[in-house]
């Protein structure tokens, strides 16, 4: 399986997948194909209607970044995207996302697998109190990785940006790096068991200004190879970095309900220089929110 | 070696940042391509001043539309290089040299695209007056300012394509020369224009404004360079304000 091509068994019965399926086009034409698409999402806490409606497709090999203010359901979305709100007992998800033309909520696809493909770093890093070397080959272990795993460590390191400054002490403790260090081997650890996206929920919000930068600069290295989706309170961060950008915002419901929905989904260049909407306008330029 | 879990050691500050080409590899290939632009819209430039000369001075009039074509092309590149500054402004959160240079680059945009517009102007002319009447005091004035202009405008796209803060004074000086060159070719102008009839008197006047003009649009794209690097305008005037008064 290349990296390019995933295959599409999600669920270890290749016969049960559309095989047909192609991969989405984006809506628009010369927009690069889409690796997710998403109708009508809809998810809910018990009773509480988070996010209403979100429809968009995610581009191949882009960046896409969800901003908006606390509480608009930018990282209940992102969630969806690897079903992380499966472990949530009371959440329920609603509407479709299709990977790759699959639906990644199908009776059949195996949530575990899906995670595997579209791995996932989180706001604080959160290193395994191992060594650099081990937290690297943790997933690709419990994967059944058959290859060389030290080959497999220190290119999943090179591509993190990261090996040059631990290639001398893999046997360290990874608790023992800086936290941007920490955060590009989280990094690294995500894309070790070959995903072809990788979710990023405010992965820089824990880390100074030259450690954000260097991230970012890693994410323009990493979209040639994988599709990232990033969530981000730093709006500047998502138009410095991004593709594409979804503004999410809040809204009281007809229940008195604080409902997410997505309100302008464009290239990042006009969505920071010319939005549509003017909602959009007065948060980007820091008239609400 | 064994790992201690229950006493992780204090993280460390990243040490020593990476130069910012190495932080913001695409951010400064950005910039790169923005002055990489500039300098290639310069010198179209130079050489539609060039050609224009032919047109004036050899009556060459079957070269106009390739002037006309490369100044098309001049302002394409206009558009889309400004463009790229204002996202690139709106998007990168410039600071410092990068704000000065992309603030500099929306007026050396302007002068490089409007000394465009002036070559062509000067082909227009010489359109409309069917080559230029045969004088050769006045052939020989406009020779020298044609091929002053093409060296100082040059020289201001060098300024720019070297980042060279100093450039500024040596292009005063030029500029110095042409505008004495373009006076004394009003002066002849002056001299023969009952010879030659004041509506013709009138569109070589105007060629001399143009090439006059040029040059002082290649002062001001070595003005916006050294503002660039030294973060102030070289003498006691700023550009923008000398352009109005």
């Amino acid at each position: 399986m290349s990296e390019s091509e995933p295959d599409m068994d999600l669920n270890g019965a290749p016969d049960a997948v559309d095989t047909a399926a192609q991969p989405a086009s984006g809506d628009e034409p010369g927009a690069p194909p889409a690796i997710f698409d998403v109708e009508k999402l809809n998810v809910y806490y018990g009773d509480f209607h988070a996010v209403q409606d979100v429809s968009l497709p995610i581009g191949k090999n882009q960046i896409t970044a969800f901003i908006g203010p606390s509480g608009c359901g930018k990282s209940t979305v992102l969630r969806c995207f690897n079903r992380m709100n499966d472990l949530i007992e009371i959440a329920r998800v609603e509407g479709t996302i299709e990977y790759h033309g699959v639906d990644l909520y199908g009776l059949s696809i195996d949530p575990v697998e899906v995670r595997r493909r579209i791995g996932m770093v989180f706001q604080k890093p959160n290193p395994f109190p191992k060594s650099i070397y081990d937290n690297i080959a943790f997933g690709p272990k419990i994967a059944g990785y058959k290859g060389n795993m030290d080959e497999l460590v220190e290119e999943s390191l090179h591509k993190a940006a990261l090996w040059d400054e631990v290639k001398d002490k893999l046997k360290e403790s990874a608790l023992a790096l800086s936290g941007g260090q920490q955060q590009r081997l989280c990094i690294a650890r995500a894309i070790a068991t070959s995903p072809d996206v990788v979710l990023m929920d405010e992965p820089c919000s824990a880390l100074d200004p030259i450690a954000t930068l260097r991230i970012e600069e890693l994410m323009q290295e990493l979209k040639a190879d994988y599709s990232i989706l990033i969530v981000t309170h730093n709006m500047q961060q998502a138009a410095r970095v991004s593709d594409r950008t979804g503004f999410f915002n809040v809204e009281l419901n007809e229940r008195g309900q604080r409902t997410g929905h997505l309100v302008e989904f464009d290239e990042t260049g006009k969505i920071f220089t010319n939005p549509t909407v003017k909602a959009t306008e007065d948060y980007i330029t820091g008239r609400f929110g | 070696m064994t790992i201690d879990s229950t006493q992780p050691p204090e993280p460390v500050d990243d040490v020593e940042p990476l130069p910012l080409d190495e932080t913001r590899h695409h951010f400064s290939e950005t910039l790169d391509e923005i002055k990489r632009g500039m300098v290639q819209m310069g010198s179209l430039v130079t050489e539609n001043v060039r050609r224009a000369g032919d047109v004036m001075l050899e009556g060459r009039l079957d070269l106009a539309p390739a002037v006309i074509e490369h100044d098309r092309e001049v302002n394409r590149l206009y558009a889309e290089l400004e463009q790229t500054t204002f996202e690139t402004l709106a998007r990168q959160q410039p600071v410092a040299g990068d704000l000065r240079f992309l603030v500099s680059t929306t007026r050396i945009l302007y002068e490089i695209e409007r000394s465009g517009d002036l070559a062509v102007n000067c082909v227009n002319v010489a359109q409309r007056e069917n080559g230029l009447p045969e004088s050769p005091r006045l052939t020989a004035l406009l020779n020298q300012m044609v091929s002053e202009c093409c060296s100082l405008f040059a020289a201001g796209v060098d300024a720019l394509a070297d980042m060279d803060p100093v450039a500024g004074a040596a292009l005063d000086a030029k500029d110095d020369v042409l505008d004495d060159l373009v006076g004394r070719y009003y002066a002849e102008i002056g001299r023969v224009s009952e010879e030659i009839g004041l509506e013709t008197s009138i569109q070589l006047s105007k060629v001399g404004r143009f090439l006059e003009r040029i040059g002082d649009h290649a002062v001001n794209i070595g003005e916006n360079v050294s503002y660039v690097i030294t973060a102030e305008f070289p003498g006691d005037t700023h550009a923008g304000v000398a352009e109005y008064e």
